[in-house]
């Protein structure tokens, strides 16, 4: 590298020539002396010092062409240039750790204000469903005999849902760590978009029992080298907030279409929706919407944030609109057609 | 009379798990056996000859998976696998290795008495195979190698017909990818999931009144396909 930035002031050197007077070449070169420096440290910047006076004796200075040190000036100059070499390359070494630094203490800072949201998180979301289940469990256990067969019935249903409502927040607090271990390398298959659709819609059949489901995937869409998990995960993350978010008997609906050579899959749903200016923050992990009437519904509000992740691992992306409060929201996810899709399902006839 | 309640064999090493399924189990009419290890999980099958086995993956002493190659040795009594652990990779090797049903723990008591049944009636089916196979309109007739929807025949190629012969002799269960492409397609082209994809979508588009969500023939994401058996049409999927 420094060796191509000597060779460039050269070239450049060269051509002014005769424009400039042969006593401030060395000025010339000293700017590559000092970029080695500043960008890749101590040893380049010193080669790039010896480089630029052997060069500037070879080419500028009397007797051209030759390595013949002319002056005690050649000496003079090689012991400046390595004067300047090692102190900015000190300096910039100095620069670059303290941006490291920097940047180290802010990836703590955000991994703390990660940890805290978890743990407040984990704190309510997480003790509410266990503190339903041991009140049940243990009213269930007080009732003895002598317990009435509908409270019983009651107490067990309650013990029930909680525990689904806990199983599915550890699900999410699990997937989301998976993407903060890093552990998010995708295996792409190739898969209809339609046994994605219809796995989250399976998985979240309860979630949607109350809501009239329109389910319109074309016969003809493209199949897609996407991760059966990840996806299947983020489109269900999707169907839970359309359920969540939209009032009992209103209609989810779940299109894919082709667009620009992409397949967009939309789900809208017919609820409160989202203001233009929260379309980003629904994203964000632990952004819950807000206090609409009674406050947002229980969930952990990593939803939107684990579905973004898994599919923009994907190489799709995840937006929402929503045409205003009140008027229901629609999240698009748009995943990547790749060419070699096609050729695959032609070649397997 | 015992003889007259199946007897369930219930392998898993946590004592609260044994309890529930012991009386969830046994308030539905079956007989239950417990075994917390793999080593007592053999023997006990050995010499109860259970009817159906209920099995975790994760044994003190031995993997799960090596009791079901054990028992596959001698044995085809129908085993329902119960694990925590929910990847597609041990879904596959379980099946592969001839398990009946996966159930991901944690499960409800209804869901797990509906496998049991569903796979016990598989084991009396299976001792003596219907000509006539019938799940919703479809109906495939495997000696006239006939097949139907709503009464009308639907024309398939050799393989087409093949793939859904081999779904409808294990109807009901999960037959994965490779035991298909393998039976399709010979062995060496047993990875390729692909040909697979597309003769499923082929075969939905004549069989399924909306291919996009099909009825019968039901993917499971990341294992393989598996027909719908009639009480699963009736039941949950």
């Amino acid at each position: 590298m420094s060796a191509f930035a000597v060779l460039a002031v050269g070239i450049v050197a060269h051509t002014l020539t005769r424009l400039v007077p042969l006593p401030h070449m060395s000025v010339l070169f000293l700017a590559a002396v000092i970029t080695s420096a500043a960008l890749w440290g101590l040893g380049p910047s010193l080669f790039a010092a010896v480089l630029s006076v052997a060069g500037g004796s070879y080419f500028f200075y009397s007797p051209i062409y030759s390595f013949d040190v002319a002056s005690s000036q050649d000496i003079a100059d090689l012991a400046m240039f390595l004067l300047v070499a090692a102190l900015t390359s000190r300096l910039a070494d100095g620069v670059r750790r303290q941006a490291r630094e920097i940047a180290d203490a802010r990836v703590k800072v955000q991994g703390e204000a990660l940890r805290e949201a978890l743990i407040n998180s984990v704190s309510h979301d997480l003790q509410t469903p266990l503190a339903s289940i041991l009140g049940a469990a243990t009213t269930l256990e007080t009732l003895g005999e002598h317990g009435d067969q509908r409270a019983r019935r009651d107490l067990a249903a309650t013990i029930r849902e909680e525990a689904e409502r806990l199983a599915s927040y550890i699900g999410n607090v699990l997937d989301l760590t998976r993407i903060r271990a890093g552990q998010l390398a995708p295996r792409l298959e190739l898969v209809e978009l339609a046994d994605i659709v219809n796995g989250a819609l399976r998985r979240k059949e309860k979630a949607l029992a109350g809501h009239v489901l329109r389910v319109d995937l074309p016969p003809d869409l493209p199949m897609l080298r996407l991760d059966l998990f990840l996806m299947e995960h983020a489109v269900a993350n999707v169907l839970d907030n359309a359920a969540k978010y939209s009032p009992a008997g209103s209609e989810v609906s779940i299109v894919a279409s082709v667009q620009n050579g992409e397949v967009v899959l939309e789900i809208a749903d017919r609820g409160s929706g989202i203001r233009a200016e929260d379309r980003e923050r629904v994203f964000d992990s632990f952004y819950r919407g807000d206090a609409h009437a009674g406050g947002p519904p229980a969930g952990t509000g990593l939803g939107l944030a684990i579905c973004r992740a898994f599919v923009e691992a994907n190489g799709g992306s995840a937006t929402v609109f929503s045409p205003g409060p009140g008027h229901g929201a629609c999240v698009r996810l748009c995943l990547p057609v790749q060419a070699g899709a096609h050729q695959t399902a032609v070649a397997a006839k | 009379m015992t003889a007259a309640r199946p007897q369930v064999l219930v392998v898993d090493d946590e004592p609260q798990i044994r309890k529930f399924l012991r009386l969830g189990l046994e308030s539905h009419g079956y007989a239950v056996l417990e075994a917390a290890t793999a080593d007592a999980a053999l023997r006990a099958a050995v010499a109860a000859q259970p009817e159906l086995v209920v099995l975790d993956l994760g044994l003190p002493d031995r993997e799960g998976f090596e009791v079901l190659g054990a028992l596959r040795e001698w044995s085809r009594v129908p085993v329902i696998v119960l694990s925590v652990r929910s990847r597609e990779d041990e879904k596959v090797r379980a099946f592969e290795l001839g398990a009946d049903d996966y159930v991901v723990k944690p499960f409800g008591m209804a869901e797990l008495l509906a496998r049991i049944k569903t796979a016990l009636r598989r084991r009396v089916e299976g001792e003596a195979p219907m000509p006539v196979f019938r799940v919703g309109a479809l109906e495939v007739d495997l000696v006239r190698r006939l097949v139907r929807v709503d009464g009308a025949e639907v024309r398939l190629s050799p393989k087409q017909y093949r793939l859904l012969q081999i779904l409808v002799t294990h109807a009901g269960k999960v037959v994965t990818h490779r035991q298909l492409l393998n039976d399709i397609w010979g062995a060496a082209h047993r990875d390729d999931v692909q040909y697979l994809r597309v003769f499923i979508r082929k075969l939905r588009s004549r069989l399924e009144a909306d291919p996009a969500r099909p009825r019968y023939l039901l993917t499971e994401l990341g294992v393989g396909y598996r027909l719908r058996s009639p009480d699963q049409l009736a039941g949950p999927p």
